[in-house]
């Protein structure tokens, strides 16, 4: 087949990503640059007013704060993440995929449905404290709900299965001969898992950190519900810049801030897997 | 991008504007509102609206005004009725956007109370009908207050008291927190003054240390499981925090309290007039009113419908508002020249 008819092949999905991403993309960066009027309706004058409130200090905190979130969800996910991967990546084939089938099987179930579970949990009045309470291990309730950690409890247990799966596909490929040639040459299982194992699949630990990272930024639901508004970061402001706010404008510079975080996550991730063209992310 | 991909794109956009124009056909026998869900106008009173008059309506729910608005300017002729709180009915009588209503084809029109009318949204009352009424308020658990040591709560600058550390609970909205500040210090809501706004700053971040949620929808199950004993919400909250647990008590602050008005108002490109003015004149009957105002538990201001009252809404003072209270409350205006201030002070109190 000639170059030219196999570009046109690609041509659907080009089309459906430049129609649904491309140009939404372009809009908010123009609407960035725009000024509203007092009726909140968007006025096609040109300002950097927009940018020059996102780089406020205070705002600037706010990114602070979801890129620690961020950050700590990702390192979460992959101490977890990582020994059930490992584990399930090792089982005998059926068992494999019923163990990848339960990974998954959450997200069958709506993700606000699923937060309010951990409500149902954490609460003052939830299961744990009656438990607790119950055993006489506590005598009041302890407050567990609207906190960072617990936010970021509820993020780190949304985004899970995203590093299992990348993890799992990776040690999935490991070549076994390799781990028997370094016990063969006298290499403990530590010394093997630490200087063959970690290494090789250092592109799913990486993959699946940027898979988990990139969303983090952005489930404010969570944080709303779990944080009980007590913490503020970049999804919950764009939420409110964007809606009861009426500042678009506004809400369009954040949200350009935030894949300005997102995208240095990318160019990070390009750099350690060398995978130009992210397809170890898909795999 | 090469011609060919540049010819699709084309195509696909004319796909879409086809099917786009196919949805904004008008239909008689039929009306659209677009209003909030949660039985908002209740299924009941619209199934004996369509039985008694044949005309089918279809219910667009949405969940704030701004969608609302999106919604409205993308496609005014796709509906005919929108309800939307006072400063939205604000922004679309000034954009344009609304029907001038022909009272003449309402007769229940007279049984609104003039109380509710000509306000700062639709000052001559050409756009609006009244539909539910509701308030801010303070929710208070008394027996738990006394109990950590305050003094009971009567105002919102009892709300400081250092006893009531993590245990109060308020709506999520930087216009709202800051209005109660502003109030506790003797001011009008939305203050534009640099020196009181600066003084309202500082006397909002004393607060954060007593706050343990910010909630805008459920707010009221903070104080029904006990993690707060005080809590600033929306009148139909209490009225259900209320219900769960009578130790919940009412408490409407001496400095003022915010009231919001949800209205009807009409598309100007609305594809059925004639149905939806039958609409309007039948949820204004007087029985009907009060069907609505049982079923949703907001304040109607329907006057002649308070006979069909049952009792205890007309004994509950967060539904049946008394007179004086309704004198003490004002409306958030001019959101939008203190918003952009105020949203910055209010993730500066939050980051604290």
């Amino acid at each position: 087949m000639s170059t030219w008819k196999r570009n046109l092949l690609a041509a659907p999905v080009l089309l459906w990503i430049g129609l649904l991403v491309g140009v939404p993309m372009v809009l908010v960066v123009a609407l960035s640059f725009l000024s509203r009027d007092n009726l909140g309706n968007i006025v096609y004058q040109f300002t950097l007013d927009n940018y020059r409130r996102v780089l406020d200090p205070i705002y600037l905190r706010v990114f602070w704060n979801s890129l620690l979130l961020a950050l700590l969800t990702g390192v979460i996910t992959l101490l977890i993440g990582y020994p059930v991967a490992y584990i399930s990546a090792n089982l005998p084939p059926r068992r494999r995929a019923l163990a990848l089938g339960l990974i998954m099987l959450p997200f069958w179930i709506s993700s606000l449905l699923r937060t309010y579970g951990w409500m149902i949990l954490l609460g003052n009045t939830g299961l744990i404290n009656n438990l607790l309470l119950a055993l006489g291990i506590v005598d009041r309730p302890l407050p567990m709900m609207y906190k960072f950690g617990t936010s970021l409890v509820g993020t780190a247990y949304m985004l899970l299965p995203f590093m299992v799966v990348a993890v799992f596909n990776s040690v999935d490929k490991l070549d076994r001969s390799l781990l028997e040639a370094s016990y063969d040459l006298g290499a403990s299982r530590r010394q093997t898992f630490f200087h063959i194992t970690i290494p090789l699949t250092l592109p799913g630990i990486v993959g699946g950190f940027t898979l988990v990272f990139i969303p983090a930024l952005g489930l404010y639901f969570v944080s709303d519900l779990l944080g009980g508004g007590n913490t503020v970061f970049l999804g919950n402001l764009i939420h409110t810049m964007a809606t009861r706010g009426r500042n678009r404008p506004l809400a369009a510079a954040f949200s350009l801030g935030m894949v300005a975080l997102a995208l240095l996550v990318l160019s990070l991730y390009w750099k350690v897997s060398k995978d130009k063209s992210g397809e170890a992310l898909f795999q | 991008m090469n011609r060919k991909s540049a010819v699709l794109l084309i195509a696909a956009a004319l796909v879409f504007a086809a099917a786009a124009a196919a949805g904004a056909q008008a239909r008689p026998g039929e009306i659209t509102l677009m209003t909030w869900g949660g039985d908002f106008v209740p299924r009941a009173i619209i199934e004996e609206f369509e039985k008694e008059t044949g005309i089918k309506v279809h219910y667009k729910e949405v969940t704030s005004n701004e969608d609302m608005q999106s919604l409205l300017e993308a496609n005014p002729d796709q509906y005919d009725l929108i309800i939307c709180t006072d400063y939205m009915v604000d922004i679309l009588r000034q954009n344009g956007m609304l029907e001038v209503l022909d009272k003449s084809q309402m007769p229940n029109y007279s049984n609104i109370n003039p109380v509710y009318l000509n306000k700062y949204y639709d000052p001559e009352s050409e756009y609006a009908i009244p539909y539910a009424i509701s308030i801010s308020l303070l929710l208070v658990n008394q027996e738990e207050v006394e109990r950590l040591g305050a003094k009971p709560i009567t105002t919102y600058s009892d709300l400081w008291q250092p006893e009531l550390r993590s245990k109060v609970v308020v709506v999520d909205w930087s216009v709202e927190i800051m209005g109660i500040v502003l109030k506790s210090l003797g001011y009008e809501y939305n203050e534009t003054d640099p020196a009181k706004v600066a003084e309202a700053r500082e006397k909002l971040f004393a607060l954060k240390p007593n706050i343990v949620r910010f909630e805008t929808n459920t707010p009221e199950d903070s104080l029904i499981n006990g993690e707060a004993v005080a809590g600033f919400m929306y009148s139909n909250q209490a009225v259900k925090g209320n219900a769960a647990d009578p130790r919940l008590q009412p408490v409407f602050p001496t400095e003022g309290m915010p009231i919001f008005m949800d209205c009807w108002v009409m598309s100007k490109a609305a594809p059925n007039k004639e149905g939806a003015y039958q609409f309007l004149d039948f949820i204004m009957r007087p029985e009907i009113a009060a069907e609505i105002a049982d079923i949703t538990k907001f304040t109607t201001p329907n006057k002649a419908a308070e006979p069909f009252l049952p009792e205890d809404y007309r004994n509950n003072p967060m539904l049946n508002l008394p007179d004086e209270v309704v004198e003490n409350t004002s409306f958030y205006i001019g959101v939008d020249k203190v918003l952009v201030e105020y949203e910055h002070i209010y993730t500066e109190f939050k980051l604290r």
